[in-house]
């Protein structure tokens, strides 16, 4: 078996790895919204509720996709840069969005909230600068 | 540094320290640190030292009730109270799978109709007992008020001085409005700037309002935020100069389901009051009356009283 093959296989199962633990973070989401109303007396909050798309749709969909357009993107160099800036911002996110919830159920509300918008969103938009420059000087030095 | 980060996980575990860290601190900020006290006593002084004309007109008009009040020789039940500036009886109703407390409440003055804050200061997160501020206040009677420590805006006048004059943005921003004469009127925060209120006694800024012109203003669908329908309640409304009706439910129980906010106007409107307003409900909801607390403050979880920032009272201090 040749090595790029290897890397291929390991490549594959690396992103194959993050899309899982994406969906387990989904799942734990879902689960911590639920579990919140119902000590909340049943009182909802849209960001609470919907958190788990953050895992979901920027996490699991993200590198689902990633994984079939550009599928030894984990093989390049600076992958793991991206990967961890880009993951950390989709964190941040998350959090964030966990945060305001509990304090819409409590009625209430933080300046501090925003920072973490601003942080989880300034994190992905950077990851995915990386990930373009990735691509592109992959595409210059072939 | 990038030496460090570049082991497996390692940048991971930092950024999940970072972000734990991040959020206790936000939780600490919003619902723990007490911040911006200002005491009472002082912003009270400096104020009528300001408005010493305004002051000595509604001193004539109140015939100096600390005076007066100390000498009042009052007849106390269970559930009355009266003396010559006060009449208070408290009935307690079956309606709704709900158990509810109606205060009846006549004046002879408004300045009888008084407001007192946690600490004596003004803050966030600043908290007592409802029980805890009446007492401190000598109060015949006490409930809670709108919480105003739980946010950073919404207008906060009271007893005739303004600590906040910052609007609500979000959702409703109805205000109460109790003016030098004891009368009720509702205003919207963001159409009227607190710098406007003058001659004014009290704002206390939650709601919704309830009934305003003599209408009910709510309907099935009102609720207050992200609330549950059925609730524990406080409200108050007027039912004419220096006649007041104080509402406060029990709920979140088996035994009292709540009330929801048009099951509470219609309680304000049987009993003939032309402005009502909804104040916070939920745990906070306490009435105090003769050294008790009237009603079962729970939050559905725990049957105790909750710490709130502030209190409206009747009473002589």
């Amino acid at each position: 078996m040749s090595i790029s093959v290897m890397n291929s296989t390991e490549g594959s199962r690396q992103i194959r790895k993050t899309v899982i633990v994406y969906l387990i973070l989904t799942a734990v989401a879902i689960a911590v919204a639920n579990i919140y109303v119902q000590f909340g007396h049943g009182v909802r909050s849209a960001a609470m509720t919907l958190m788990f798309l953050y895992p979901l749709l920027g996490g699991a969909l993200f590198y689902f996709t990633l994984g079939l357009i550009i599928p030894r993107i984990s093989d390049r160099r600076n992958y793991r840069l991206f990967y961890n800036i880009y993951n950390s911002g989709i964190a941040v996110l998350t959090v964030g969005s966990l945060l305001k919830g509990i304090l819409d159920i409590a009625g209430t509300a933080s300046g501090y909230v925003q920072l973490f918008q601003v942080a989880g969103w300034a994190g992905a938009a950077a990851g995915l600068v990386c990930l373009i420059a990735m691509v592109f000087k992959r595409r210059e030095l072939s | 540094m990038k030496k460090f980060l570049s082991k497996p996980y390692r940048w991971a575990a930092v950024l999940a320290v970072l972000l734990i860290l991040s959020f206790v601190f936000v939780l600490l900020d919003t619902f723990v640190i007490p911040k911006n006290m200002t005491e009472v006593k002082q912003r009270e002084a400096a104020e009528t030292a300001e408005q010493q004309n305004t002051a000595s007109e509604q001193q004539s008009a109140a015939e100096g009730p600390s005076e007066s009040g100390s000498e009042t020789e009052a007849a106390v039940t269970d559930h009355s109270y009266q003396d010559k500036n006060t009449k208070i009886t408290i009935d307690t109703v079956q309606a709704y799978d709900t158990t509810f407390y109606v205060a009846d409440i006549r004046l002879s003055d408004a300045s009888y109709l008084k407001t007192a804050l946690a600490e004596n200061s003004f803050g966030r997160n600043l908290k007592e007992t409802t029980s805890d501020m009446a007492e401190e206040h000598q109060a015949i009677f006490a409930v809670n008020g709108d919480y105003y420590g739980f946010r950073n805006n919404g207008y906060v006048l009271r007893n005739g001085v303004l600590y906040r004059d910052t609007a609500r943005q979000a959702g409703n921003d109805e205000a109460l409005v109790i003016d030098g004469h004891g009368d009720f009127s509702i205003i919207n925060e963001n159409a009227v700037s607190a710098d406007s209120l003058t001659n004014t006694w009290q704002v206390l800024s939650f709601g919704p309002a309830l009934i305003k012109n003599g209408e009910i203003v709510v309907d099935s669908t009102s609720e207050v935020s992200q609330s549950k329908n059925s609730n524990p309640r406080t409200a108050i409304g007027q039912v004419s100069g220096l006649h007041y009706i104080v509402i406060v439910s029990d709920g979140r129980t088996e035994e009292s389901a709540g009330l929801s906010l048009l099951e509470l106007a219609q309680e304000f409107a049987e009993r003939g009051c032309t402005v009502a307003y909804n104040l916070d409900g939920g745990g906070s909801s306490t009435m105090y009356f003769n050294g008790e607390i009237v009603n079962h403050p729970t939050d559905g979880r725990s049957s105790q009283q909750r710490e709130v920032s502030d209190i409206v009272y009747i009473g002589n201090e």
